[in-house]
């Protein structure tokens, strides 16, 4: 009996993988210094208050992180629709009934945090993705078109809403998301020829007719960002400043001038690996990046020793979502990619975002958790 | 349940695909790397520039402008402490939200101040600072620095303001500074080798302000702050880049010009002039050309420009008709008329057309060519030598004197006077009048000179125009016996040291004893017989400036009267005084003294006042009256006593006032 209590006591400790919590660890503990930098400069009194908010959505977040560990992620194949129509619906409420911010509706303000449904959207898909990849069969070359034609209804709702918000930042992560996973779950060829090609062609179209002015400007701004620099160019010459003047070695805590003096525009939330950059060079910023890298190679690994294909396809769709928020994030933030409004997993500030990631990696961790066979 | 339970061969088909994972991980890794090696290594050094160009603000501490003091050195201009309102066009997110607070706290409506923000972008660029106000109170001081922290880009700097004591008296010969325009800012850059000329510098715009601009300026000095984005300056634990290398630059003030003038008759010609609102120009100079006083009416008050003029009173100096912005003693030229007699005379008797003896005959009008010449007296002068002729004016006596000489040898002694030439004086856009004779007519208008043209010459009409400066350095020759010199305002220009960095020498032009290039000269004799009929004008029985006189002073001096327009035979007679302001006659008078050894010559031009003895004349007395009460009190001591005595007399309220 005794024994028996000790057995569980010890695999309970080993099965829980503890190289994605070191990981996830020693970004949110870079991400906390970094963020105190980002909102303690000589001005930054209305924004001091969020490095304590972030504290309490880290311990939120690390709360559902092992809530999600030590439930069995299978649950979740039974409550995936649920919470998919569920959020759907919190998504049309926002677009009817929601806060506008930067002539969007986003947001919900649930009094204690401003609750956006569009950033949990992205785990409910991948949730459903998950439940409705898991048993089609992969092999005669891929899915074909009856295979597809659920998930991409499954994804094309979000996204025709989201887009309508406007968010296209986190619409086109939906699709990319979704996407990955679809093509992970490997396509007949033919079907992938067909939409890069529609894509191609639908590009001028969407570009005349789709986008809004100020989407628009962010990408002509990406391609010559000089035109205008003091108006919609401003972002991105001075991230790249902020990210170059860090040098070798950065100019140190809490010394980054681009940053502190302001000059960097949103420097708390998307632009925060600037100020990382900034303040701790190539070093700094190239070994946030190894971290990153290194997790998803862990969340891979996690996948390949899933216990069956639901959990792979979670992990793959919670990499995928982490994946595209860093690389999207990162690339705008070095000037390789427009301007699109989208946080840093685990290093930005923001509640939704910071909650949404540590749900994700939570049932990484499940998945991780439950990769023994017995 | 069970369909996803322990199911790992499933899944196994899936490791294949996480090929695609890992090549996209290593992919962007590598890129990604590879991006931020390029902007923190090769890049580094030059956004880290950029990064410090963001930060680092260099302010220019804008040098005092040099003192004008008088030839004794009292303060004629100078600088006083001030404040103004900056707003940095690129931290102005909305200008109507910053206008909206400011307009209450500046006083100026807040479409004006949108407007004036908009009109120095279009103007000076986007990122020039605008200066909302000049001249800031001490409470609109406090009310800005209060907002200062939630209005991004405004700031309240210290200025020096330049300060002008005299306020209207000599304004057009003091000046006035403003703010360098764009389109002047290449021009002064060339035009100034080794000072660098920038938006909103403060640049002398008129005068002497505008003359001694590289010696006044003195030299800007620099001081580096740090600054948020919001323009706001920062203290950090980062330290300025520039660490000890570059330091703050001290400015160092202008130099001072001394100047000729003599502050107590500068007033005494102001304050007379102004007294019964003349319009004109004055000026008194020493017999060695050092310009003593210099007016010019109507005035403005520069301090107004040093403030920041507003369009409205910019627009009704521009426009009033009577020109305040023109220096009348250097740019406006004038019929001489009578005035002109005296160098008649001079020509007259050096050709021996006449000798101080000859009667001349002088009805009331004479018939010539095709019509009568007339007097201004009706019944004329009677027979009369020159010396009557210049004491009482008569037109008739220098008509005949014309005719007997013609333009041409008018022209050969009158121009050496320096009629039609620029005296040389510093300043700019000095006019040179004109002094016709028949070769100009037919280049300037291709008509031969017709004979009718001598008369209309002889007493100063027709082509004959001359400065009021011109005036004084013409009847100095006279009084001096021949000595054409420079007129000069500024006496030296000193240094912050004390030491003299230039100095302006009295300068002859010409000695007309001598042979000139017109082929004249002037016996010495011939000088002192225009001087004493002169004499007559002002201390003769029958003298037209009886009222210039002041005993003991030995004025010498002529009246001249020009008309304005033409009028009809009939009308000929009306008394100026029922005219019109703008259609009465300009009235002249310029003397010397002491007329036997002349240290001070005075032209006045008082404009539509009708005569030169009751308009510009009492101009005249009071700048000698205060030339002599100042250095020759022994001189007039009898008239002084004797003025007191009147004074004293007329009751104690004048009593006070007269001391």
């Amino acid at each position: 009996m005794d024994l028996r209590i000790r057995v569980e006591e010890r695999t309970i400790l080993k099965r829980i993988d503890w190289n994605l919590v070191l990981f996830i660890f020693a970004l949110n503990i870079v991400g906390l210094f970094n963020l105190y930098s980002a909102t303690h400069g000589p001005h930054s009194q209305d924004i001091q208050g969020l490095f304590l908010n972030q504290i309490i959505w880290l311990g939120a977040g690390w709360s559902l992180f092992f809530i999600f560990t030590f439930v069995d992620y299978s649950i979740v194949s039974r409550v995936a629709y649920i919470l998919y129509f569920l959020n759907l619906g919190a998504v049309l409420f926002v677009m009817f009934f929601g806060a506008v911010a930067l002539g969007a509706q986003r947001w919900i303000d649930l009094g204690f945090m401003r609750y956006q449904p569009s950033e949990t959207m992205k785990l409910a898909m991948i949730m459903v993705f998950a439940k409705t990849m898991a048993h089609k069969r992969t092999d005669q070359g891929g899915m074909g078109i009856r295979d597809l034609l659920w998930p991409v209804i499954l994804m094309g709702i979000p996204f025709v809403l989201i887009v309508k918000q406007p968010d296209l930042g986190t619409a086109l992560l939906i699709a990319a998301i979704s996407g990955s996973v679809i093509l992970f779950m490997k396509v007949k060829r033919w079907i992938l020829a067909v939409v890069v090609i529609s894509g191609l062609v639908a590009a001028p179209i969407a570009w005349n007719y789709a986008l809004r002015d100020y989407q628009k400007a962010r990408i002509q701004n990406f391609i010559s960002p000089t035109n205008d620099p003091r108006g919609s160019g401003y972002n991105s010459i001075q991230s790249k400043i902020a990210v170059g003047s860090g040098r070798f070695f950065g100019k140190g805590f809490r010394k980054g001038t681009q940053s502190q003096l302001e000059f960097l525009p949103e420097r708390h939330t998307d632009f925060i690996y600037s100020v990382l950059s900034e303040e701790f060079g190539l070093v700094g910023s190239s070994l946030v990046l190894a971290l990153f890298c290194w997790l998803f190679l862990i969340m891979v690994r996690i996948a390949t020793t899933s216990r069956d294909k639901f959990g792979a396809v979670l992990t793959v769709g919670v990499l995928s979502y982490i994946f595209w928020h860093m690389f999207i994030n990162v690339g705008m933030v070095i000037g390789l990619l427009p301007i699109v409004g989208v946080p840093l997993p685990l290093l930005s500030y923001g509640g939704s975002s910071m909650l949404t990631t540590m749900t994700g990696l939570g049932l990484v961790s499940s998945v991780a958790y439950r990769r023994y066979i017995f | 349940m069970s369909e996803y339970i322990s199911n790992p061969e499933e899944a196994k088909e899936l490791l294949p695909r996480y090929r695609l994972f890992y090549v996209a991980i290593a992919m962007t890794f590598f890129s990604f790397l590879f991006r931020l090696w390029y902007l923190q290594i090769i890049e580094g050094s030059e956004l880290r520039e950029f990064s410090d160009k963001n930060r680092i603000k260099q302010i220019k501490n804008t040098a005092p402008r040099g003192l004008m003091l008088d030839r004794e050195g009292k303060v004629l201009v100078e600088n006083r402490p001030g404040f103004e309102a900056i707003l940095t066009p690129q931290f102005v997110d909305e200008i109507d939200d910053v206008a909206e607070v400011l307009a209450p706290i500046l006083g100026i409506e807040k479409d004006k101040l949108v407007a004036k923000f908009q009109r120095s972008q279009r103007q000076n660029g986007p990122y020039a600072p605008v200066h909302m106000k000049d001249n800031l109170s001490r409470d609109e001081v406090f009310r800005l620095k209060r907002i200062r922290l939630d209005t991004p880009g405004l700031e309240i700097r210290e200025t020096v303001l330049r300060s002008y004591p005299l306020k209207g008296d000599g304004a057009q010969l003091f000046g006035y500074v403003g703010e360098i325009s764009k389109k002047q800012i290449p021009l002064y850059n060339q035009l100034y080798k080794g000072i660098t000329f920038d938006q909103g510098d403060i640049i002398g715009k008129s005068g002497l302000e505008e003359y001694l601009e590289r010696e006044i300026r003195g030299e800007d000095g620099m001081q580096l702050v740090q600054v948020d984005a919001y323009g706001r300056e920062t203290a950090t634990q980062t330290p300025n880049i520039y660490g000890e290398q570059i330091k703050d630059k001290e400015s160092v003030p202008g130099y001072t010009a001394v100047l000729t003038i003599d502050k107590t008759m500068q007033e005494a010609a102001y304050n007379s002039f102004t007294h019964d609102g003349r319009i004109g120009g004055v000026i008194a100079m020493k017999s060695n050309g050092e310009v003593l006083a210099w007016v010019s009416t109507p005035g403005y008050d520069p301090n107004e420009f040093a403030a920041g003029i507003t369009p409205q009173t910019w627009s009704t100096l521009v426009n009033d008709k009577f020109k305040p912005l023109r220096n009348k003693v250097i740019q406006d030229y004038f019929s001489p008329g009578s005035t002109f007699k005296p160098y008649m005379a001079v020509a007259a008797l050096s050709e021996k057309v006449i000798t101080p003896t000859t009667i001349i005959n002088c009805p009331g009008s004479i018939h010539f060519g095709k019509r009568d010449f007339h007097d201004s007296v009706k019944g004329g002068h009677g027979n009369i030598t020159v010396f009557e002729a210049i004491e009482r004016s008569s037109n008739i006596f220098f008509y005949k004197m014309g005719i007997a000489l013609g333009v041409d040898k008018m022209y050969a002694y009158i121009s050496q006077f320096g009629i039609g030439q620029k005296t040389g004086i510093e300043l700019p856009r000095e006019n040179a009048g004109l002094m016709p004779n028949s070769a100009w007519k037919k280049q300037a208008l291709g008509e031969d000179w017709q004979p009718g043209e001598n008369l209309t010459a002889a007493i100063g009409q027709g082509f004959v125009v001359a400065t009021p400066i011109q005036m004084a350095v013409g009847y100095n020759t006279i009084g001096n016996g021949g000595k054409v010199v420079r007129p000069f305002v500024i006496k030296k220009i000193v240094d912050n040291d004390g030491k003299t960095v230039r100095e302006t020498q009295p300068l002859i032009v010409r000695d007309l004893t001598q042979v000139q290039s017109t082929g004249i000269h002037v016996d010495p004799e011939t000088f002192k017989v225009v001087k004493d009929a002169m004499r007559r004008v002002v201390q003769g029985p029958r003298g037209t400036a009886k009222r210039v006189n002041i005993p003991g002073a030995d004025i010498a001096g002529k009246t001249g009267t020009t008309q304005v327009m033409g009028f009809a035979a009939s009308d000929i007679y009306t008394l100026c005084e029922k005219r019109p302001l703008e259609q009465r006659h300009h009235g002249w008078f310029v003397a010397f003294a002491p007329a036997e050894n002349p240290e001070i010559a005075v032209a006045a031009l008082a404009e539509h006042s009708c005569h030169g003895a009751s308009g510009a004349g009492p101009v005249v007395h009071d700048i000698m009256k205060a030339y002599f009460e100042k250095y020759h009190p022994e001189m007039i001591a009898d008239y002084l006593k004797k003025e007191r005595a009147i004074k004293a007399a007329a009751g104690p309220v004048e009593n006070i006032e007269g001391e």
